[in-house]
């Protein structure tokens, strides 16, 4: 089944946007326009509904024309591309599409009611037959990690480096002081809450400085 | 490939030297025909790569300009845009990209590299001090002469002299000058080990278009480089930066982490780079140091990593592994063959015996030079990606030990086994050991374009 | 709107193809997809988190009535999605210099494309087919694929430990734990801020 590979799932959505010429802005520029200020972070609504590892939204103007001998071409609708790679194992869609709807249904409704027939979230059903229908088949999909949940790569984030600052400050220590302070260590990290997605902050205590290229936060 | 016309070509880029005394001039040019006039009045008297079949010389010259310089000489503007964007920028512009702040931001160079001033680097190699000033009192004649361009600074470098002997150690006590490429048709041999990794595990020279402008470079294309291609051809880009070193820091903390490390300190000291202070590599000798490997070329840079995947005998992090990491990307090392460098260089100030008393401020490190034909893709990229970061590593975001821009955090693993004297550890909160002091991007032109600069031949196109 | 987030980099490219060819390309991917060892140069090229290619027949764009014009069009079209570490010229340069022939299997059927190498004609075909992403979102923004795999280590291993500890001599444990530091040695790179593109 190529959407999946492993636990992972491999989600194309192509969503036709309105073609209202009354509109003005036109439907596509208010996506893009919501979409810019849209928060990537913890606060993005992708953050807050589960299961997403990584995801995209693209608005597709057209096709590109690749030049002579190639002909020229254009699409009559422009699609807005939903790209997102999730956690399901059993490749029931439906959860996931469920989650987004209830978790975060003022920012679905802000992106996706732009788009030819959008249902609304009145009927979560017909939302996600909606989201179903305008879904591609990926044809092949790759994935380098195929085997772990969002909630596992947080806390192995998490993990790795309180491990490593465990090590480093714990060298040289007698055998029977070294336990005790790792069963205790452990115990601490155990009781620790999964990292929360989407956020740039380290773990246990220090917050940082975002200051990566050009996202919306 | 056709052979090259080392007559042609600036000795500097085709040779180390291995002169023991070098001085670099920095100079800035008052009026484009003056300074014209002074390139021409220099020509004669510049060093090619020529071999020295009959002896070294007393002394030998070279130069190179920044971006500023080639603007200052007014050639046409479509060819100044024609040169690569890094080159044009210059470094200082380029200092977020090469992780250039805090320590190394350029507030805290070295004033000479304030501003756009210096437009020529002028350098002079002799074998002894005295062939320095000779050569330096020629030049200082003839910028008195012409009035072509005035001088702004002046950078002595010289080897450790130990019993009147030239060595190649650096101040922290490390054997350096392995490791340099090898290009098809520089190098009249091959050594194992410098070359490109070929797939039955021989050693090929690289493509010679990695190095010199108007070759075929190992993406099995004619690079795009400046135009017109007589003014590009022969030539080559160099980073230049002054990189001083806290001796200090260095030393204490090795003393600080000795007494954890089971090792011991040598060892430790060995696994910050990847060779024991006299150049034998870890791979090859990982218990301890062998004369006979490290003085003999055909054995001291011939290895690979895919037999110490896990870093035991060389850490995964280690200086020389970051930045020439052989096969430890797997693909038979074919993706690191565009990331290779030329370093040229020397040492600048005193150098302290063990034990002697000595403080950072004092000024001592080394002058770093870089010669590439794509500054961006070779020396920027191994910079960023490699030196202030480590994912290709496999070490996340940790930064290279010894050059890394730490400001007192990070850390270095040494990968280890279960043996008392080589167990795994980890040096944290890292001093900046290594500082930038300031610098700049040149290009080194082929001795025709230098008379086309002359002459003020250079076409647009 | 950005096609980077944190250390992570969101690729689009389409590319049209003559219907035929694509008949082809599906028996590629087929293949690609069930003979495990040709995806292994994928894998060792670490620097990818996720990718796809989803190839559009030109008659099954989503067409969902309510006045919406049905497309017609002469070519398919292939989508590429790519979720990779690095900078953009970092991973074309990689892709071309090891991976060419896996590229030309997949991108030879699209219409002009000049081949993976030499990588110059190739950078400028894939900036020309290129389109940019309106909203990039990851989970982590400071790992790389690498950090991942590692981190998935670390965790494993440190699970094992932990439900061990309490119960061994102290001697039992530092020989557990010298075990346990062999094993995450080489996977405790720190997570962070990426460099700065260039």
């Amino acid at each position: 089944m190529p959407n999946q590979n492993g636990s992972v799932y491999g989600l194309t959505i192509l969503s036709p946007i309105l073609n209202d010429e009354k509109a003005t802005p036109s439907h596509d520029l208010q996506i893009r326009r919501y979409l810019a200020t849209l928060p990537t972070g913890e606060n993005s609504p992708f953050a807050q509904a589960p299961g997403t590892h990584l995801a995209r939204l693209v608005v597709m103007d057209d096709v590109i024309y690749v030049g002579m001998p190639a002909c020229e071409e254009h699409l009559k609708s422009k699609y807005l591309i939903f790209e997102s790679n999730i956690d399901c194992a059993d490749g029931n869609l439906e959860r996931y599409l469920r989650g987004l709807a209830e978790t975060v249904p003022e920012q679905v409704d802000a992106i996706w009611s732009h788009c030819v027939g959008y249902p609304g979230l009145g009927n979560i059903k017909a939302f996600v037959d909606y989201m179903k229908a305008c879904q591609m088949e990926t044809t092949f999909f790759f994935a380098a990690v195929n085997d772990r949940s969002l909630p596992q790569s947080l806390q192995a984030l998490q993990t790795q480096k309180a491990v490593a600052e465990f090590i480093a400050m714990h060298q040289g220590m007698e055998p029977a002081k070294l336990q005790a302070e790792f069963v205790a260590f452990a115990a601490r990290l155990n009781a620790e809450p999964i990292p929360k997605p989407g956020s740039m902050s380290s773990v246990m205590g220090s917050r940082r400085e975002i200051k990566t290229g050009g996202h919306n936060e | 490939m056709s052979k090259l016309n080392e007559t042609d070509i600036q000795g500097f880029v085709l040779r180390g030297y291995n002169l023991p005394f070098a001085r670099f001039l920095f100079l800035h040019f008052v009026d484009a025909g003056c300074a014209r006039t002074l390139i021409g009045q220099l020509l004669p008297h510049i060093t090619t790569g020529q071999r020295w079949d009959g002896g070294k010389p007393q002394s030998t010259l070279n130069i190179a300009f920044t971006f500023a310089g080639l603007s200052k000489l007014e050639l046409p503007k479509a060819t100044l845009i024609s040169f690569p964007v890094e080159f044009q920028q210059g470094m200082k512009d380029r200092a977020a990209i090469l992780g250039d702040c805090g320590a190394n931001a350029p507030e805290r160079w070295d004033a000479v590299w304030l501003g756009k001033q210096v437009h020529m680097w002028l350098a002079i190699h002799a074998q002894s001090a005295e062939g320095i000033e000779a050569r330096h009192r020629k030049v200082a004649a003839l910028l008195e002469q012409t009035r072509g361009a005035v001088l702004l600074d002046a950078q002595d470098a010289a080897s450790e002299q130990i019993d009147g002997k030239q060595t190649t150690r650096e101040h922290f006590g490390y054997t350096d000058g392995f490791g340099n490429p090898d290009y098809l048709g520089v190098d009249r041999k091959s050594q194992p080990g410098q070359g490109k990794l070929m797939p039955d595990g021989t050693w090929a020279p690289l493509a010679t278009g990695e190095l010199l402008l108007g070759y075929a470079d190992e993406a099995g294309e004619l690079q795009v480089a400046p135009v017109p291609h007589i003014l590009a051809g022969n030539g080559t880009f160099m980073v230049y930066r002054k990189l001083h070193q806290n001796l200090a820091s260095f030393r204490t903390f090795l003393e600080a982490n000795a007494p954890l490390y089971t090792g011991g300190k040598e060892k430790l000291k060995a696994k910050f780079i990847g060779r024991w202070s006299d150049g034998t590599p870890l791979e090859l000798a990982p218990d301890a140091p062998d004369q006979s490997i490290a003085h003999d070329p055909s054995r001291s840079t011939n290895f690979t990593y895919g037999t110490d995947a896990e870093g035991t005998r060389c850490p995964l992090g280690a200086h020389m592994r970051r930045v020439h990491p052989r096969d430890a990307f797997g693909f038979n090392g074919r993706l690191i063959n565009r990331r290779r460098i030329t370093r040229r260089g020397l040492p600048y100030g005193r150098f302290a015996a063990e034990g002697e008393q000595i403080s950072d401020a004092e000024d001592r490190g080394v002058i770093f030079m870089a010669l590439n034909a794509s500054i961006s893709r070779q020396f920027e990229f191994v910079q960023q990606q490699w030196i202030e970061y480590g994912n290709d590593a496999h070490s996340g975001n940790d930064k290279d030990i010894l050059a890394g821009n730490h400001g007192g955090q990070g850390k270095f693993v040494v990968q280890g086994d279960r043996s008392l004297s080589n167990p795994p550890f980890i040096c944290s909160n890292l001093p900046n050991f290594v500082e930038l002091r300031g610098g700049d991007y040149f290009f080194l032109p082929s001795i025709t374009a230098l008379e086309m600069l002359a002459m003020q031949l250079v076409d647009p196109r | 709107m950005s096609n980077i987030h944190g250390k992570v980099y969101a690729m689009n490219a389409i590319t049209p193809m003559k219907p035929w060819k694509t008949w082809v390309l599906r028996l590629i991917f087929f293949l690609l997809g069930h003979i495990k060892p040709l995806q292994n140069d994928l894998i060792n090229l670490s620097f990818i988190e996720f990718a796809r290619w989803v190839i559009i027949p030109r008659h099954r764009f989503p067409q969902l009535g309510n006045g919406q014009p049905k497309e017609e069009l002469k070519y398919d079209y292939l989508l590429f999605f790519s979720n990779f570490n690095g900078t953009w010229n970092q991973y074309i340069d990689a892709f071309s210099a090891v991976l060419a022939k896996g590229l030309n299997l997949v991108w030879r059927w699209s219409e002009k494309f000049p081949g993976s190498v030499p990588v110059t004609l190739f950078k400028e075909y894939i900036a020309r087919v290129q389109f940019d992403t309106d909203y990039y979102y990851t989970a982590y923004p400071h790992a790389t694929a690498n950090d991942l795999k590692a981190a998935h280590i670390v965790q494993t291993s440190f699970d094992s430990l932990s439900q061990r500890a309490a119960s061994l001599s102290p001697d039992q444990f530092a020989e557990a734990y010298l075990t346990f530091k062999l094993q995450v040695q080489g996977n405790l790179g720190e997570t962070g801020e990426a460099p700065v593109v260039f």
